[in-house]
C-alpha cells in the first residue's frame, strides 16, 4: 500500500501591473517546485499570497477586498499581503489583519522561504531584506501563456500624481546576464513570447548599457521566440531603438503612456515629454509599420483638468488611432505633490469625463482591429473554450478561431471578420494552411 | 539562480548638520549642509525636509558637482508646509535629506562647444548655478526671469555677457520684461540645447515659442517646480 503526504497548497491573487504578475509567477513556480499544488484563488488553501497594488484608491479597494473575500470565505491558513500596497499602508495592514504576513516588495522574492519557516514553526523576521527584487527564478510553470522577463524595478521620474516611487524605490536594472540567461531559459521552457517588464523600462541602465543595448542583446539570441516590449514611457528613446522594431523577432505593439494630450497638464504631471514629441514617436512607429499597435493610458480629472484639456485628449485618441485605451480616474495619492494641488475635481465629473474617453476609445480600438481585416496574424493561443480558441496575434490584437488548437502555440491566422458587440470585440479568424 | 544580487532600492534617508543658512533676500535663502558622500551630477535634485517632521520636498541642487557641501536654494512659499519651516533652521541644526534623483543633466555625449540656453524662473535659476559652477568653458546663455532686480540670486558668479534677468514688474534687470518676451525678441537658434526651469506657465509658453522658432523637441529639456 502506498502512502502519500497531501501536498500543500498556495493560492495567489495578483493586482495591477505586468510586474506584480512576473513576481506571482515566478514565486508560483518556485512554489510548484517546492513540492506545493499552485490555484489563482484561496479555496482550501494553506497559504493565500494577495500581491497587491496601490497605484489607485480603486486598486487599494481591490486589494483590500482580495484578503477580505478570502477571509469571509473561511481562509484560515497562512495569509501574506504584499505588493505595493504592503509598502504604502503596512502599518495599517498590520493592524488591520493582526494575523497576516505584510512583506514589502523587497523581500517580496523571499516569501517561498518564509512559508516554508512558518510550517517549520521557525520564527523568522517577515522583511529582513533576504529576498532582492531581482532574486527570481525564471518561472517554467505560471499563470500565463508569455513570460514576463524583469528587467528592471522602481522609477526615479516622479510624475506629481503618481506614488510608485515610494512603493517601488529607486531605479534599478538587472544585470544584463541575468536577462538573458533568464530569457533563455523560459524559451526551453516552451515559451514562445517573452515580455520585456519593469516600472519604467526605458531608463534601463546597467553596467553603462542602456535600453536599447540591451534590447539588441536579446534578439540576438539565437532561439525561436518573439518579444513584446511591454509598458513604456515615452521619454528616453533613441535611433538604436527605432531601428530595433524592424527585427522579425520584435512584435509591433507598444503601451505608450500618454496619461493627457494637454501639453499644460502634462506639464504638471511632471512628465518627461509634450504630446508633441508623443506624436512624433508615434509617427515613426507608424512609419516601421502604418499597423503598428500602439496602446496607451490616459488619466482623467487631473487637478485643474479643463473641458478643452480633456477635449485634447479625446482627439489624440481619434488622431493617434490607439488599439486599446486603458482610462483612469485621477486618484489622489498622499505624499505626491498632485495631492497639494487645488482645482480638484468632483468624483461625478471624473467619471462623466472617463466616460467621454471610453467611448472615444471604443470606437478607436473597432477602428483600429477593423484594419486587420484581410490581414494575416501569428498568433500565440491562450484559451480554449469548447471548440473555440483564442489568442493574441503580434499586433497584440486578440483574436478568435472556431476550432480547437493548441495552447501555447502559434498558428498563421486570416483575419475574416470582427465581432459586434462589446468592449473588447474579438477579431475572428481562419488558420491558413 | 540570482542570489548574487539581492538589490534593496528604497530610497535611502540620512540627517545632514546645517553649515550655514544665508539670506539672499527676505524671503530666498541658500541652505548649506553637509555632504556626506552624496554623490550628484549638476542638475538633479534632493529631498529635504526638517528634521522632526514627516515631510520633505524637492529642491534642485544649488552647489558644484566638486563642492565638498551640498546647497540648495529655497524661496519660503507663503502657507506652504516645509518651506517656512526649513527657513527658522540655523547652523548646527539637522534636515532630512535624500538621495539625488533626476535626469535634468547634461548629455555628456554632446560636443564641448554645444550651445546652451538656460531659461529660468525664480529659484529655477537653482541647477544652472550647478552647472556653472560644475562644468568648465560652458558655452551658455542664461536667461533668468524674476519680478524684482533683488531676486537675480548671486548674479555675479556668471559671466555679464552670458547672464539676462528679466524683471517683469520693474526695471532693475537687464531687460524689463519677461523671459518669454526676451526670447522671442533674440532667438538663440535650432541647434542650442534648450533647459527650461521654474514654473510650468512659464516653460509651457517657452516650448510654445521655440516651436514657433522651429526648435526640435528633442533639444528641449525641462524640469517642473509648480
Ligand atoms: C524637481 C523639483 C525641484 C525643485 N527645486 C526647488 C528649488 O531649488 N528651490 C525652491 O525654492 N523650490 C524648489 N521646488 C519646489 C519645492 O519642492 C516646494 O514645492 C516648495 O518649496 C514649496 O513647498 P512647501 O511645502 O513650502 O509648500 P506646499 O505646501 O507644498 O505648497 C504650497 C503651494 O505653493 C506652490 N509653490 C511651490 N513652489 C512654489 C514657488 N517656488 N513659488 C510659488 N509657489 C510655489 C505649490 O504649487 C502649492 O500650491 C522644486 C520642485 C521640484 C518638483
Amino acid at each position: 500500500m502506498e502512502f502519500s503526504l497531501a501536498k500543500k497548497k498556495v493560492g495567489f491573487k495578483t493586482l495591477g501591473c505586468r510586474l506584480n504578475q512576473f513576481e506571482t509567477d515566478a514565486l508560483a513556480s518556485k512554489f510548484v517546485g517546492m513540492g506545493y499544488d499552485v490555484v489563482e484563488d484561496s479555496k482550501d488553501t494553506d497559504v493565500f499570497v494577495v500581491n497587491t497594488c496601490t497605484v489607485t484608491n480603486q486598486s487599494d479597494q481591490k486589494s483590500r477586498y482580495a484578503v477580505n473575500n478570502a477571509l469571509n470565505k473561511g481562509h484560515s491558513g497562512m495569509l501574506i499581503i504584499t505588493g505595493c500596497m504592503a509598502n504604502h499602508h503596512k502599518e495599517k495592514l498590520e493592524e488591520k489583519y493582526p494575523n497576516a504576513y505584510v512583506v514589502d516588495n523587497e523581500n517580496k522574492s523571499a516569501i517561498p522561504e518564509l512559508v516554508q519557516a512558518h510550517f517549520n514553526k521557525e520564527i523568522v523576521p517577515v522583511n529582513q531584506n533576504s529576498g532582492g527584487v531581482f532574486n527570481y527564478s525564471p518561472a517554467a510553470e505560471t499563470f500565463h501563456t508569455r513570460s514576463m522577463i524583469k528587467i528592471q524595478d522602481g522609477c526615479d521620474n516622479f510624475c506629481t500624481f503618481c506614488i510608485i516611487p515610494k512603493v517601488r524605490g529607486r531605479a534599478t536594472s538587472r544585470p544584463v546576464d541575468e536577462i538573458l540567461e533568464n530569457i533563455k531559459e523560459v524559451v526551453s521552457f516552451g515559451y514562445k513570447e517573452v515580455v520585456i517588464t519593469g516600472v519604467n523600462i526605458s531608463r534601463y541602465k546597467h553596467n553603462g548599457i542602456g535600453f536599447s543595448d540591451l534590447l539588441k542583446k536579446i534578439l540576438e539570441i539565437p532561439l525561436d521566440f518573439r518579444v513584446r516590449i511591454s509598458s513604456i514611457e515615452p521619454d528616453s528613446f533613441d535611433d538604436q531603438f527605432f531601428a530595433l522594431l524592424k527585427h522579425p523577432k520584435v512584435t509591433p505593439h507598444l503601451h505608450l503612456c500618454l496619461q493627457s494630450a494637454s501639453e499644460s497638464i502634462l506639464l504638471q504631471m511632471r512628465r518627461m515629454y509634450t504630446y508633441r514629441s508623443y506624436k512624433e514617436i508615434v509617427n515613426k512607429l507608424r512609419a516601421i509599420n502604418p499597423l503598428f499597435n500602439v496602446t496607451t493610458d490616459i488619466i482623467v480629472g487631473f487637478p485643474g483638468e479643463s473641458e478643452e484639456d480633456l477635449q485634447k485628449s479625446a482627439d489624440a485618441i481619434r488622431e493617434l488611432n490607439f488599439g486599446h485605451v486603458h482610462t483612469f480616474k485621477y486618484s489622489k495619492r498622499e505624499d505626491t505633490r498632485a495631492a497639494r494641488m487645488t482645482n480638484i475635481l468632483p468624483e461625478k465629473e471624473k467619471t462623466e469625463r472617463s466616460e467621454v474617453i471610453r467611448d472615444v476609445a471604443l470606437e478607436s480600438k473597432i477602428a483600429f482591429r477593423k484594419r486587420f481585416i484581410g490581414l494575416e496574424q501569428e498568433v500565440l493561443i491562450d484559451t480554449i473554450n469548447g471548440n473555440a480558441s483564442k489568442g493574441y496575434g503580434q499586433s497584440y490584437v486578440p483574436i478568435s478561431i472556431l476550432q480547437k488548437l493548441q495552447k501555447n502555440q502559434l498558428y498563421k491566422v486570416r483575419i475574416i471578420d470582427i465581432e459586434k458587440q462589446g468592449n473588447d470585440p474579438l477579431l475572428i479568424g481562419e488558420i491558413v494552411v | 539562480m540570482s542570489n548574487k544580487v539581492p538589490a534593496a532600492n528604497k530610497i535611502k534617508t540620512d540627517l545632514h548638520e546645517i553649515l550655514d543658512v544665508r539670506f539672499i533676500t527676505d524671503s530666498t535663502f541658500v541652505l548649506r549642509f553637509e555632504r556626506k558622500g552624496i554623490e550628484f551630477e549638476a542638475g538633479q535634485h534632493i529631498c529635504v525636509g526638517p528634521p522632526n517632521g514627516i515631510h520633505t520636498r524637492e529642491y534642485s541642487i544649488y552647489s558644484a558637482e566638486k563642492d565638498d557641501f551640498i546647497e540648495i536654494l529655497v524661496k519660503e512659499v507663503e502657507n506652504g508646509l516645509v518651506s517656512p519651516s526649513l527657513k527658522k533652521l540655523q547652523k548646527g541644526g539637522f534636515v532630512v535629506v535624500e538621495e539625488p534623483v533626476g535626469y535634468f543633466t547634461i548629455n555628456k555625449e554632446l560636443p564641448t562647444d554645444q550651445e546652451y540656453v538656460f531659461i529660468a524662473s525664480g529659484t529655477g535659476v537653482s541647477p544652472f548655478h550647478s552647472f556653472v559652477l560644475s562644468k568648465e568653458n560652458l558655452n551658455y546663455s542664461l536667461l533668468h526671469g524674476v519680478k524684482y532686480g533683488s531676486e537675480g540670486y548671486d548674479s555675479e558668479i556668471y559671466d555679464s555677457k552670458r547672464y539676462k534677468l528679466c524683471t517683469s514688474q520693474e526695471g532693475t534687470g537687464d531687460y524689463y520684461g519677461r523671459v518669454t518676451e526676451y526670447l522671442k525678441e533674440k532667438p538663440f537658434g535650432k541647434s542650442a540645447q534648450y533647459f527650461l526651469c521654474g514654473n510650468c506657465n512659464m516653460i509651457h509658453d517657452v516650448y510654445d515659442i521655440l516651436e514657433d522658432q522651429g526648435v526640435s523637441t528633442d533639444n528641449i529639456h525641462a524640469e517642473v517646480y509648480f
